[in-house]
């Protein structure tokens, strides 16, 4: 599948316009990613979508596609990585790509959910092992910078800051001796 | 030039002129106003008007396309600018790109500016307290640099005139080293800042920790809601410039009421190159501008001119001032002129935890920041190996305990978790540095600004005075945190080159004897009675209190001096 047309689709299925961020052109009215400095094709994209949902998936609340999260991805590794941290992006999610192949013979975007989520749990297990000579490796460090990014996407969104944890942009008041039984009471 | 007729030369002249709109330019501009001269303010930026001009002020955090990081590309393009705390993808647009103004670091110097209407009164931390006579007799205690020609009486009423119109929140402490002012209610401290003071109180002579002063309308006065402004609100957004008007910034304050008076003109765009020295007459009598959009020279002329075009601008100004009288610089019969740079040392942090007082959090929050640790060292006596001593910032504060571990589900509750952690700690200090001749600014030979003016050549650097200071700081702190029963205690030290502390002074200093400083007790140079020069430049030595109410108190008792006398004529 051409990239653009796939990234369209993607964004129309996300149905998540109203998040897309300045980047993104009209074509017919329909937005499209357009990277500046990132190179990913069709299938890599979708990877990093796909990783984006099985980290935050849809659950009794909304999961990263529908929040628009795995473009908010994609905007902060294109605009906010410096060089290398995008060569290392690339670098580390091809190994991704061959250590996923490796232990299950196919991609990962054709993985069954579970199955991304078990890999994505033995990331997570093996960044909690002392000494793992894995633990830093390029694959896991894509991951990390996938997650990073996520958690960062989510805890800053309109909905984790309007329905989670409430954002106040005006306080209107300081109180310096506030008892925690009053602010569980909350 | 096409328009040397005299209805031009009638329309560009004024009773005054002042060169720089932001902390120090918009109270001379204010004072002027109020005392009805007709005055002109050149500003080298864009105009930046009070709410119309702060395009980010209401936004919330996802509204932002990187909901508040700044780009590898800005970054890139920006390596001075982008070392500072505050630009962020929110306020990036009130800083002067690393590109726009290019200068020559002889020595590294990150410095940061803020060219617009307001200056960098939009961008401060907002920390104001008095000097006392323990800063103004420093120099001559301790034999640096040179005598003040004032001491603290001299400015004591001009800091009440200045606080009670910017508005200062902060508590009648009674300490000597740091004199009560025209207070508004301060912003009290938490749990953990407080029981860090009684701590402190208890156990060291002459150590106090004190909420921390500032310029925040905890709660306005009739001056300030006259002024358009209101209560803080406690958003602790000011550097995106406050709706509220809570904070004080030329924008909010001095310019819009200098404006009203009808009797100032603002120029925005209008970047000065020299003042014009006239040899027959003995004075100054204007001002060379260059019009940023056109790129055309046009002269302003005044009875008298007030530079305030902060601190390092200053110096360029009076650099590039030359004349057969001033071949070196405008007033400078002393060879002082750009030497005895001094800034504030920045460079060492310190953070703690303390497991206690859990029953307490905070609510809202503190537009003040915490608390504040008035100098200690070397105030009555010289106690140490290094001269002088500083300041400290002081906060406490708990947030959520949330971790990012796991995904799905695990990870969703993680993040949204409402267990409190135990309280952290943090200090930093802010240390004073030593004039030194050997620490200056002066005129690149070869390279020019894009406006034709000649770049400033920047050569300061820290010395063995700092470096001991320093490590005095991590000692003492570390010491007091111990005592204070905290743990975990980290200190860091950063090797951050000067500059980045945003505190750049001197250079056209102050002092009695014309030969060996650029301005009098009443900030005129000494040559030349009809310039005053009243920001960060003016200063002999720095001490260790952030400077920017002592800059507001100098230009309003300067524009009082010079209506008042006219001494030089």
């Amino acid at each position: 599948m051409n990239r653009r047309i796939a990234i369209r689709n993607m964004a129309l299925i996300m149905g998540s316009a109203a998040l897309l961020p300045a980047c993104l052109s009209g074509d017919k009215g329909k937005p499209i990613v357009t990277l500046k400095q990132l190179k990913l094709d069709a299938a890599q994209e979708n990877l990093v979508s796909n990783l984006c949902e099985t980290i935050l998936p849809k659950t009794s609340t909304p999961g990263a596609k529908d929040l628009g999260i795995n473009l908010f991805v994609f905007k902060m590794i294109d605009d906010c990585f410096d060089k290398k941290g995008q060569d290392d992006f690339l670098v580390g999610l091809e190994e991704f790509e061959t250590a996923v192949d490796k232990k299950y013979g196919k991609s990962f975007n054709d993985l069954t959910v579970a199955e991304r989520s078990a890999f994505a749990n033995d990331i997570e297990k093996q960044s909690k092992v002392p000494n793992n000579k894995d633990k830093d490796n390029k694959a896991n460090g894509f991951y990390w910078a996938v997650k990073g990014q996520t958690v960062f996407g989510y805890t800053t969104s309109k909905y984790f800051m309007t329905e989670q944890i409430v954002y106040e942009l005006v306080p209107g008041r300081y109180n310096a001796m506030f008892p925690v039984k009053k602010k569980a009471a909350v | 030039m096409a328009n040397l007729n005299i209805d031009s030369i009638k329309e560009r002249t004024f009773d005054a002129i002042v060169i720089g709109s932001g902390m120090s330019g918009g109270w001379a501009a204010k004072e002027l106003g109020d005392k009805g001269l007709k005055t002109l303010v050149l500003e080298r930026g864009r105009d930046v008007k009070h709410l119309k001009d702060y395009p980010t002020t209401n936004m919330y955090p996802w509204e932002f396309a990187h909901h508040g990081q700044i780009t590898d590309e800005l970054r890139q393009a920006n390596p001075i600018v982008s070392k500072c705390y505050a630009f962020g993808e929110d306020a990036q647009h009130f800083f002067v790109k690393d590109k726009e103004h290019p200068y020559v670091q002889e020595k590294p110097f990150d410095w940061i500016r803020g060219y617009q209407v307001g200056g960098k009164s939009l961008l401060w931390a907002r920390q104001t307290q008095r000097w006392s006579d323990f800063d103004f007799e420093g120099p001559a205690r301790d034999g640096f640099a040179v005598d003040w020609p004032i001491r603290y009486k001299d400015i004591a009423p001009w800091y009440s005139h200045v606080e009670k119109f910017a508005g200062i929140s902060g508590n009648m402490d009674g300490l000597a080293e740091l004199p009560d002012g025209e207070f508004l209610p301060g912003f009290p401290l938490n749990a953990v800042e407080q029981r860090f003071s009684k701590h402190v109180k208890s156990r060291y002579q002459n150590r106090h920790v004190i909420s921390a002063r500032c310029a925040h309308l905890s709660k306005p006065n009739q001056i300030h809601l006259d002024q358009g402004r209101g209560q803080c609100q406690k958003r602790t957004l000011c550097q995106r410039g406050c709706p509220f008007g809570g904070y004080f910034s030329a924008n909010a304050s001095t310019i819009p009421w200098a404006l009203r008076s009808g009797h100032v003109t603002l120029r925005p765009f209008s970047v000065v190159e020299s003042i014009i020295y006239d040899e027959k007459l003995g004075k100054a009598t204007g001002v060379r501008v260059i019009d940023t959009n056109t790129k055309e020279a046009i002269e302003y002329y005044a009875d008298v001119i007030f530079l305030n075009a902060a601190a390092l601008n200053s110096n360029l100004v009076l650099l590039n001032s030359t004349s057969n009288r001033f071949p070196n610089g405008l007033g400078n019969d002393s060879g002082t002129l750009g030497k005895y740079v001094a800034f504030h040392n920045y460079s060492a942090h310190i953070s703690a935890e303390w497991d206690g007082d859990k029953e307490w959090t905070t609510d809202g929050r503190n537009p003040a920041g915490g608390g504040y640790i008035p100098r200690f060292r070397n105030v009555y006596k010289q106690e140490t190996d290094f001269l002088r001593g500083y300041a400290a910032g002081f906060y406490a504060y708990r947030s959520r305990e949330t971790s990012s571990n796991g995904i799905g589900e695990e990870l969703k509750k993680n993040l949204v978790k409402d267990e409190l952690g135990n309280w952290q700690v943090g200090s930093h200090m802010m240390g004073e540095t030593i004039p030194k001749e050997s620490n200056y600014v002066a005129l690149d030979k070869t390279q020019k600004d894009p406006w034709g003016i000649p770049q400033l050549k920047i050569s300061v650097v820290y010395d063995d005075n700092d470096a001991k200071m320093k490590k005095d700081y991590v000692e003492q702190m570390t010491e007091m945190f111990t005592s204070a029963g905290f743990t975990n205690i980290q200190a860091s030290v950063d090797n951050r080159a000067p500059g980045l502390d945003i505190h750049e002074m001197g250079g056209v200093r102050m002092g009695n004897d014309p030969k060996t400083s650029m301005l009098d007790k009443w900030h005129r140079l000494h040559a030349c009675k009809n310039v005053y020069v009243t920001d960060g430049a003016s200063m002999t030595s720095t001490s260790c209190q952030n400077p920017s109410l002592t800059y507001m108190a100098f230009a309003a008792r300067a524009v009082d001096h010079w209506v008042r006398e006219k001494s030089y004529q």
